[in-house]
C-alpha cells in the first residue's frame, strides 16, 4: 500500500480513536454508564461494532470495551525510514476508525446531538426530521432497499464524501448515479462546504423517495453507509454479529458500493477510506492522491485518483459524467438498459421477418453495395461507454430502394473479455439487428446484407439506431457478464470505410489462422454441453477445438464464452487430465466427466473413433456417420437428405435408432464441420474411410472438402465418394467403389 | 418348502437434505407445529434399504378469492368456505392437510387489483386461522409476484413460509425477500434435470441456505406427460442418492393443479359413457396422479380435492410400513 496513504490513515485513526475516548469519558462523567445508546429504528445495536466485534452496545458503559478494542488495532505512524508494506496496519487503522466513529455517533445520539441539524435549509426533510440530516437508515428501509440490491434492480450504492467542484457538478454527479438506479449516500465536507449544501442550494430533493440520503456534513457520518452495509450482511447474508471476516467478504462480493471522495482528502478521510476498503469498497478521488492499483482486498483497484480538471471532456459536466463512469467500472457495477431507444418495435418475434424489394427503403451490402461488421476488443480505458457515432452521411440522400455502403464497428471492453470472444460476440450482431421490426439481416463479416423497410424509415429509423440496438444488447444480459463497456461506430464515409474494411479483413484472417491453429493438443480444457439432456438424459457432448458439438451450433470458442457468461450453465470446462490413448483420443478428464454427467451410465468415451467408445448421440446431430462393413468404410448422411441410404435406413430412422443418448460403436452423430477436421475418426483411418456421402454436403461445402481431399493425399477423393444420386443400396455401392478405385477398399479392415 | 429370497440392497452414497417448513413459537413463529420433509437415504418406501425419516406430505391449495376458473366439483367441495381464505384454510386443516398453500390472485373478489396491503391482510388472516405451515405462491406474473411476495414475506416474518415460485426468469427478488425475512423458496423449472439443478445453484449462490429450498421440477397429470415428469423426478432423486449435492433437495409437485386441468377431470358432457361418474373420475384422476408422483420421490404434493387428499393419505399410510 502506498506509504503516504498508510501514514495518513494510521495518523487519522489514532486521532479519531483518541477523540472518541475523550468524548466517552466526558459523557460517562456527565451522564453515567447506564445511559442508553441506540440508533433509532434498528434492531442491530450499533451495527458496525456489532458486526465486526459481536458487541451489543446498549449503554454508554458498553462502549468502553468497544473502544478499547479499537485502540488495540492501532499501530504507530510509520517512521520515515520504514519501508515495509503498511497494508495490514492501515486496514487495522481503518477498522479502528470505523469503531470509533460509530461510538462517537452512538454517544451523540445518547446526548441528542444526532442526527445533524442543518440550519438555513428548510427544504431538507428526511427520516431524521424536518431540517435534519438522515442519521442511520432504519431497518424497514434497509430491507426494502436490500431486496432490490440483492435481486439486482439496484446495482449498488455510492458514498460521496466531501464537496464537488461546483454546485452544477454536484448535481450532475448525483443525476448520473440516479439514472443508473444507484443509491446515493452523502456525507463529509471540504472547508465546511458539503455536497449536501450544494444539492440543497440547487433544489435537489433528498430523502428515501429520491434515493439520495444526506447523512451529515462531517466525515464521521460516513459510518452510517457502512452500518447499512454491515446490516445488509447480517440481514441478507444470514451472518451473526462478530463474524467480521464473513461480513466483510459478503460486502466485497455482493454489495456493489464505492466511495467517491470529492475535494481534498484529510487524515480522517484516509482513515475512513481504509475502513471502507476493508469492506471491499474502492475509493475514487477527484483530486491528486497516490493510487493503489493492485487488487486484493477490493475486487479490482483499491484507490483511484482522477483529478477532476484533468479528466477529458468538453466541460465540467462531461467530466462529471466520466468520473461516475469510472467509479462504476472500478467497482464492477453492472447497469442494465431498460428499453432500447429506437422508433420501431423490437423483439425476437421479428427475427424471421423479410423485407421485400418493394417494401425496402434502403439496403446495405448485397449486390450493389458493401456492408461490413466487425467487433473488436479494446482496453476499457480507451472506450467511451455508450458512444454511438456516425461517420459520414445517413441514408436520407439515397433514393428509395437504393443501396449504400455501411461499416458497423463495435468496440467492447471488459475485465472478463477475451480476444477469443470477438467472433462469438460478432456473430450476435445478426440476431440483434434482425430483432428490430423492419430490419432484415443476412450474412456476417464483410458479406453482411442488411435491409431497412420503408415503414421503419418512415418512423424515423436511421443508422444510429443500429448503434442503439447493439449497445443495449451487448450491455444486456447475458452478454454484460463479459462486456463492461461498448461503443458503436457506423461508417458510410468512403475513406473510413476503406480503412476499416482493411482492418477487418486482416482481423478475419487472423481469426481464421487462430482457429486453424487451435488444436486439441494446444489446449488444456475441453468443454461439455449437456443442453440436450432434457430429452437425451445420458448424452454429454465433449467439445474440443477439433471437434465441435454434434448439433453444429457450438464450437470450442462458443463454449468457452458461454461458460464465462453463464458459469452454472450447460457448458462446463472439462480438464483433459491424463492422456490414456492418443490414438483414439481418450483422456481421463472427459472419461470421468461423461461418467458423472451421464447419470453414471456411459463409462468410456473417445474423441476420434467411431469403433471404440464413440461419443453418445443426442438426436439433433447435423450428420449421421455409420459404418458400412461391406465397404470397409463409413457413410455420412446429412440431416437435409431424406433419401434412402446404402445402409437401408433413412436419416430420420437412424436418428431414432442411434439418438437419445445412446453409445453405439459403428454409429456416430456429428456436426458437419467435424467432417473436415484432421481428427475426424482419425483412429479409424480418417476421411479416406468415407465411401458414401449425401450430395447436399458435397454441394454446400465444396471448398472445405476439396481441402480435406488434398490433405488426405487423394485430391479427387470427393469424386470417388458415392452419393444418393448414384447409389442407394449396398449392392450397388461395392461395384461403384471398385469402379472408382476408392482408397477404403485397400485400407486395413475396420472391424 | 418356501425358498428364502434375499433382497438385494443398494448402498447409496448420498442423501436428500431435510427441510423444515413453518416455525412454532419456540422457533420464532406462531405455527402449532412445523413440518420437516426430505432426509431420504434411499428410493421411496424402500425402508429395508435405507433411512426414510419423513413421509410425503400434502399441502391443500387454497386461494385468496373464489377461484372461478376451478372445476365446479372443487367449488362444491369447498362451498361453504370458498369465499373466505381464512375459513378455507381452517377447513383444509380439518380435512387432513399437512400444509396450506395459499395462492394469491391478480385481482380481488371485487375485480379490483390485488395490492401488497390486501395480500398482507389475507396472509395475516390465514396465519391466524390455521396452525399449519404455509406456502404462499404469487399469481404467476413476474411484476405482481414480486410486488406481492415481498410484502407478504415481511408480514409473515419468522414463520418460515415457502415463497413461490422462483423460476429462471424471475427468482432474485423472491429469494431476496426470503433472505430478508427468514423464509424458504420453491424453485421451479420445466421438467429438466439440469435446469432443476442450475436454478438450485443460482438460488444458493444468492446466499440462501440449501435447507431453505424446495425443488419443484414440475410435472404433468396422468395421461398428460406424467411419465416425463416422473422420469425427471426419478433421475433427480437418483442423482441425489448418488451424491450430487445440488439435487439433494426435497421435491414439491403440484398434482392438484395438473390433474384438474385434464379433460377427464374437467368435462362432464360429450364423453363416452364408459368414463363413468364425473366426480368419481375427477377425484381418481387427481389421486392417481399424486400416488404415482410419491413413487417418483415427491416430498410435498399440492392437491385440491379433500377426497383425493384422503385417498392419497391412505395410500401413503399403507406404503409407510417400516417392517417388511
Amino acid at each position: 500500500m502506498s506509504r503516504f496513504i498508510a501514514t495518513r490513515a494510521i495518523r487519522g485513526a489514532n486521532r479519531i480513536v483518541q477523540e472518541a475516548e475523550d468524548l466517552l469519558e466526558k459523557a460517562l462523567a456527565e451522564h453515567g454508564p447506564d445511559t442508553k445508546v441506540t440508533f433509532p429504528n434498528t434492531a442491530y445495536y450499533l451495527p458496525v461494532i456489532l458486526g465486526l466485534t459481536g458487541r451489543e452496545v446498549a449503554t454508554l458503559g458498553d462502549l468502553k470495551p468497544a473502544l478499547a478494542q479499537a485502540g488495540s488495532l492501532l499501530h504507530p505512524v510509520p517512521r520515515d525510514q520504514l519501508w515495509t508494506p503498511y497494508l495490514g496496519e492501515a486496514l487495522d487503522g481503518g477498522v479502528a476508525t470505523l469503531l470509533a466513529e460509530e461510538a462517537i455517533m452512538g454517544i451523540k445520539y445518547a446526548l441528542g446531538e444526532q442526527p445533524e441539524r442543518l440550519d438555513g435549509y428548510p427544504d431538507l426533510v428526511t427520516a431524521g426530521g424536518e431540517g435534519y440530516c438522515n442519521g442511520p437508515i432504519d431497518d424497514v428501509q434497509l430491507r426494502a432497499w436490500g431486496i432490490q440490491l440483492v435481486d439486482g434492480r439496484m446495482p449498488g450504492f455510492a458514498a460521496i464524501v466531501g464537496a464537488a467542484k461546483s454546485n452544477e457538478v454536484a448535481v450532475k454527479i448525483v443525476r448520473e448515479l440516479q439514472m443508473r438506479n444507484i443509491l446515493v449516500f452523502l456525507c463529509g465536507n471540504v472547508n465546511g462546504r458539503s455536497i449536501i449544501h450544494q444539492l440543497l442550494e440547487e433544489g435537489v430533493e433528498l430523502g428515501y423517495d429520491t434515493y439520495i440520503i444526506p447523512f451529515g456534513t462531517d466525515t464521521i457520518s460516513a459510518i452510517y453507509p457502512l452500518g447499512f452495509a454491515t446490516r445488509s450482511a447480517l440481514t441478507f447474508g444470514g451472518m451473526k454479529g462478530g463474524q467480521a471476516r464473513e461480513i466483510l467478504l459478503y460486502n466485497k462480493f455482493r454489495v456493489f458500493a464505492f466511495v467517491l471522495a470529492l475535494g481534498e482528502v484529510d487524515d480522517l478521510k484516509y482513515a475512513t477510506a481504509a475502513g471502507a476498503i476493508s469492506y471491499g469498497f474502492p475509493v475514487i478521488a477527484d483530486t491528486v492522491i497516490p493510487e493503489i492499483l493492485p487488487t486484493g482486498i477490493t475486487q479490482y483497484e483499491h484507490v483511484i485518483s482522477m483529478p477532476f480538471d484533468d479528466i477529458e471532456g468538453q466541460d465540467d459536466l462531461e467530466r462529471a459524467e466520466r468520473l461516475v463512469q469510472k467509479c462504476i467500472e472500478v467497482r464492477g457495477v453492472k447497469v442494465k438498459i431498460a428499453e432500447i431507444p429506437i422508433p420501431v418495435p423490437y423483439g425476437s418475434a421479428f427475427e424471421g421477418e423479410r423485407v421485400r424489394k418493394d417494401d425496402m427503403r434502403i439496403e446495405f451490402g448485397g449486390k450493389k453495395a458493401r456492408a461490413l461488421e466487425y467487433l473488436l476488443m479494446r482496453d476499457p480505458d480507451e472506450l467511451e461507454d455508450g458512444k454511438i457515432e456516425l461517420v459520414g452521411p445517413d441514408f436520407d440522400e439515397v433514393e428509395e430502394g437504393g443501396a449504400m455502403d455501411v461499416g458497423i464497428v463495435v468496440e467492447v471492453g471488459g475485465r472478463k473479455m477475451q480476444k477469443d470472444f470477438e467472433p462469438v460476440l460478432e456473430r450476435q450482431i445478426h440476431y440483434f439487428l434482425n430483432a428490430a421490426f423492419g430490419v432484415q439481416h443476412i450474412g456476417q463479416r464483410d458479406i453482411a446484407w442488411i435491409r431497412i423497410s420503408k415503414m421503419a424509415a418512415d418512423k424515423g429509423f436511421r443508422l444510429k439506431h443500429f448503434g442503439e440496438i447493439l449497445y443495449a444488447r451487448f450491455k444486456g444480459e447475458p452478454w454484460n457478464s463479459i462486456v463492461d463497456k461498448a461503443q458503436v461506430t457506423l461508417i458510410t464515409d468512403p475513406e473510413e470505410m476503406k480503412k476499416w474494411l482493411e482492418a477487418a479483413r486482416e482481423a478475419y484472417n487472423e481469426r481464421n489462422v487462430r482457429v486453424a491453429g487451435l488444436t486439441d493438443d494446444a489446449v488444456e480444457e475441453f468443454y461439455s454441453c449437456t443442453l440436450c439432456q432434457s430429452f437425451a438424459p445420458t448424452h454429454v457432448c465433449v467439445i474440443s477445438p477439433e471437434r465441435l458439438g454434434l448439433c453444429g451450433a457450438y464450437n470450442w470458442l462458443d463454449c468457452k464464452a458461454a461458460n464465462q457468461i453463464n458459469p452454472t450453465g450447460p457448458n462446463q470446462p472439462i480438464s483433459k487430465g491424463e492422456c490414456l490413448d492418443p490414438e483414439v483420443g481418450r483422456w481421463s478428464g472427459p472419461e470421468e466427466f461423461v461418467y458423472q454427467h451421464s447419470n453414471q451410465s456411459v463409462e468410456h468415451v473417445t474423441m476420434y473413433s467411431i469403433m471404440t467408445d464413440p461419443m453418445t448421440a443426442c438426436g439433433c446431430f447435423e450428420c449421421m456417420v455409420l459404418v458400412i462393413p461391406e465397404a470397409n468404410g463409413v457413410m455420412i448422411v446429412s440431416r437435409e437428405d431424406p433419401s434412402m441410404t446404402p445402409a437401408g435406413l433413412t436419416f430420420s430412422t437412424m436418428a431414432g435408432i442411434f439418438g437419445g443418448g445412446l453409445q453405439t460403436p459403428g454409429a456416430m452423430g456429428v456436426g458437419k464441420y467435424y467432417l473436415t477436421s484432421p481428427k475426424f475418426i482419425s483412429a479409424d483411418g480418417g476421411f479416406k474411410r468415407v465411401v458414401w456421402m449425401s450430395s447436399f454436403l458435397k454441394e454446400t461445402m465444396p471448398e472445405e472438402f476439396k481441402a480435406v481431399a488434398e490433405r488426405e493425399g487423394v485430391p479427387d477423393l470427393i469424386d470417388r465418394i458415392a452419393d444418393e444420386r448414384s447409389v442407394t443400396t449396398v449392392e450397388e455401392l461395392l461395384p461403384w467403389l471398385e469402379e472408382h478405385d476408392h482408397p477404403a477398399l485397400k485400407m486395413p479392415p475396420m472391424l | 418348502m418356501a425358498e428364502k429370497v434375499e433382497i438385494p440392497v443398494q448402498k447409496w452414497s448420498g442423501r436428500v437434505r431435510e427441510v423444515t417448513l413453518g416455525a412454532t413459537k419456540e422457533e420464532g413463529g406462531t405455527r402449532t407445529r412445523s413440518v420437516t420433509v426430505g432426509g431420504e437415504a434411499t428410493l421411496p418406501f424402500l425402508h429395508f434399504e435405507g433411512e426414510l425419516p419423513h413421509p410425503p406430505r400434502i399441502a391443500i391449495e387454497i386461494q385468496d378469492k373464489k377461484p372461478e376458473e376451478w372445476s365446479p366439483l372443487l367449488l362444491k367441495a369447498w362451498e361453504e368456505v370458498i369465499d373466505d381464505p381464512a375459513a378455507w384454510a381452517k377447513k383444509a386443516e380439518e380435512r387432513g392437510a399437512d400444509l396450506i398453500l395459499l395462492r394469491l390472485s391478480l385481482d380481488d373478489a371485487q375485480g379490483e387489483e390485488n395490492t401488497p396491503e390486501k395480500a398482507k391482510s389475507t396472509v395475516r388472516r390465514v396465519l391466524a386461522a390455521t396452525g399449519l405451515p404455509l406456502l404462499i405462491f404469487g399469481p404467476g406474473q413476474v411484476d405482481k409476484d414480486n410486488e406481492l411476495l415481498v410484502a407478504v414475506a415481511e408480514e409473515a416474518a419468522g414463520e418460515r413460509v415457502v415463497l413461490g415460485v422462483c423460476e429462471e426468469k424471475n427468482y432474485r427478488t423472491i429469494v431476496a425477500a426470503a433472505l430478508a425475512h427468514g423464509h424458504l423458496v420453491d424453485s421451479r423449472t420445466p421438467m429438466d434435470v439440469n435446469l432443476a439443478k442450475q436454478l438450485i445453484i443460482l438460488i444458493h449462490d444468492m446466499g440462501l441456505p440449501l435447507d431453505r429450498i424446495l425443488m419443484d421440477p414440475s410435472t404433468g397429470a396422468l395421461g398428460y406427460g406424467i411419465e416425463y415428469g416422473y422420469s425427471v423426478m426419478e433421475r433427480l432423486r437418483l442423482a441425489a442418492l448418488h451424491g450430487d449435492t445440488m439435487t439433494q433437495q426435497p421435491i414439491l409437485v403440484t398434482p392438484g393443479e395438473e390433474a384438474w386441468r385434464a379433460k377427464e377431470a374437467k368435462v362432464e358432457e360429450g364423453i363416452p359413457e364408459a368414463w363413468g361418474d364425473w366426480e368419481e373420475r375427477a377425484i381418481m384422476w387427481e389421486t392417481m396422479t399424486a400416488t404415482a408422483l410419491i413413487e417418483a420421490g415427491a416430498d410435498v404434493m399440492v392437491m385440491r380435492h379433500p377426497e383425493s387428499v384422503r385417498l392419497v393419505k391412505e395410500a401413503i399410510d399403507k406404503l409407510w410400513v417400516k417392517e417388511g
